[in-house]
């Protein structure tokens, strides 16, 4: 989007993802009260507009987050959904709500609950209006395909591929807001139970429940709230997933490449200026294809930014650094808005045992929605965020 | 009863405006050419996507095709029997086509040669098949469109 003024993180919040036994507005209201009270914000009468991301759990969601912090009745509440990118779409319109002038402070809330809301020992759907749902399919698979034809094009293996989730979870081992964590062994991951081929369980994200909220504002508000380390969004964008119903390179991902292309120009900031990314590694797959769709190296070269020490800890860009979605897991509304508010703690240097050291000053994140035939996906939403203190 | 049967039996077939003789020796998928501006589609899209004309000519597209990706699915849809196979199927006529494989977990490879097939993809409320189309290897000797084939072949 083209900013209109500048505008400011000042606070988030987010739950420790995992299998919840309470309801998404209890998660989601967790998330936002921290995200509220770390803006300086202890009134209810505050903020002047929220978007509520959730996937699958309902109507009127954010209404039902909000209404018990006395946040209904003097503010539009807007509820957001597309899929897995409904939380990072949800902060993208508080952003541009402030950029806009419309508020000087606005919230995004993402929040879901899989547990209480889904059938066990299923993958995820697209709508059954969907062609290809009635003829069975189901997003693990559609990510199958992609790793298949790429092992097949380029002659990588499924050890390849598993390494992506023992670099994350190795990211996360002392995250206290990840799920699965810590050292595990390619064998380990390989080994395990074949969800659809060659994805074996280990190589794909958690079906969880959490909640992620980021607090935006004006630079006006940034001074009247106190904000001592306020992160500048440098850009935001959300994209739909353009329709083709022919032969293409499903080992490229034509929305993710043109939202970071739009990313990049409106930033002003290069790939080779990213400090972090928290992208969709759903599957380990995913990872290894948006190194190259994000232009983080070369096309074609995406294993061995990998293998060269490229996406980790010292190397040119810490890719996952909370753990990502490998170690999170992933409850489809949220993950949007909980990479935003993992991305600004490590900006904060507020992560003790997995911090990313310098402080992060440029980060990015990449989340990905729906499953739609003749798309790679049908949402893609990206946000650029930067410390200028 | 009978008309009880009746309704049953309607919804054992995905859509007719997908398959073109589907109980014969010989189906076909329906490309749908737009009258306007010439692109072909599959499924129906009306209007057409590209110049929103709404008048078409029925194509019968080629039966033949190659398989660009696949996997085998052993978590699935609820209400699905696992495993079942499914992946990207590209036919001469420049379009990609997701469907079902019929065949053995483990036997596909990428950019082999598939043919059309009808068979069941899913079950209905009622728990009976609903059939549709589906690819499988040319070579499969056990499948009942056998002389169809061996024609188109």
């Amino acid at each position: 989007m083209k900013f209109q003024r500048d505008v400011y993180i000042a606070g988030v919040g987010e739950t420790k993802f995992g299998k919840h036994d309470v309801e998404y507005d209890v998660l989601g209201r967790a998330a936002a009260l921290q995200a509220l009270r770390q803006s300086n914000i202890h009134r209810p009468d505050i903020v002047q507009s929220a978007y509520v991301g959730n996937g699958t759990n309902g109507i009127v969601t954010g209404q039902t987050v909000l209404k018990d912090l006395g946040m209904c009745g003097h503010m539009p509440i807007i509820n957001v959904e597309s899929a897995c990118s409904a939380g990072g779409m949800a902060v993208y319109m508080a952003i541009r709500d402030v950029s806009t002038g419309f508020t000087d402070v606005s919230i995004g809330i993402g929040c879901e609950n899989h547990t209480l809301h889904m059938q066990s020992g299923t993958a995820f759907a697209p709508a059954m209006s969907d062609i290809e749902t009635m003829h069975g399919a189901v997003m693990t698979g559609k990510y199958a395909m992609r790793a298949k034809r790429y092992m097949y094009e380029t002659g990588a293996t499924i050890e390849d591929l598993a390494m992506i989730t023992v670099k994350n979870r190795r990211h996360a081992t002392n995250n206290p807001f990840a799920w699965f964590k810590g050292e595990i062994s390619v064998d380990k991951v390989v080994n395990s139970r074949v969800v659809a081929s060659p994805l074996t369980l280990q190589q794909c994200c958690g079906i969880a429940d959490g909640a992620g909220a980021v607090v935006v504002c004006s630079a006006e508000m940034v001074k009247k709230l106190g904000i001592d380390k306020p992160i500048r969004v440098a850009g935001a964008v959300v994209q739909s997933g353009p329709f083709h119903n022919r032969p293409r390179d499903i080992t490229g991902d034509d929305i993710t490449e043109s939202s970071a292309e739009q990313l990049y120009a409106e930033s002003g900031i290069g790939p080779e200026d990213v400090n972090i990314v928290e992208l969709h590694d759903a599957f380990t797959i995913a990872e290894l294809l948006y190194y190259e769709c994000l232009g983080l190296c070369p096309k074609g070269e995406g294993l061995k930014f990998l293998r060269d020490g490229n996406a980790t800890h010292g190397g040119k860009c810490v890719v996952s650094p909370r753990g990502g979605m490998l170690s999170y897991g992933h409850p489809i509304g949220a993950s949007g808005a909980a990479q935003i508010a993992a991305n600004v703690k490590q900006m904060r240097n507020q992560c003790p045992g997995y911090q990313v050291e310098p402080a992060p000053r440029v980060a990015m994140s990449h989340v990905t929605g729906g499953g739609l035939s003749g798309t790679e996906h049908a949402a893609c939403t990206m946000h650029m965020l930067v410390s200028d203190w | 009863m009978a008309d009880k049967e009746t309704a049953k039996a309607d919804i054992t077939f995905f859509s007719p405006e997908l398959v073109g003789d589907p109980e014969s020796s010989s189906p076909y998928l329906k490309g749908y050419r737009c009258k306007n501006c010439g692109q072909l589609d599959f499924p129906k899209l009306s209007p057409c996507p590209n110049c929103w004309g709404e008048e078409f000519e029925v194509v019968k597209l080629s039966t033949h095709g190659k398989l660009y990706s696949f996997s085998d699915i052993y978590i699935g849809q609820a209400g699905m029997a696992t495993p079942y196979i499914f992946g990207y199927i590209d036919l001469p006529e420049n379009l990609r086509i997701f469907a079902q494989l019929e065949g053995e977990p483990g036997s596909f490879q990428c950019d082999e040669d598939v043919v059309l097939t009808i068979g069941e993809v899913r079950k209905n409320k009622d728990g009976l098949p609903i059939n549709s189309y589906k690819f499988k290897k040319p070579t499969d000797k056990n499948h009942k469109f056998k002389v169809w084939h061996s024609v188109s072949e």
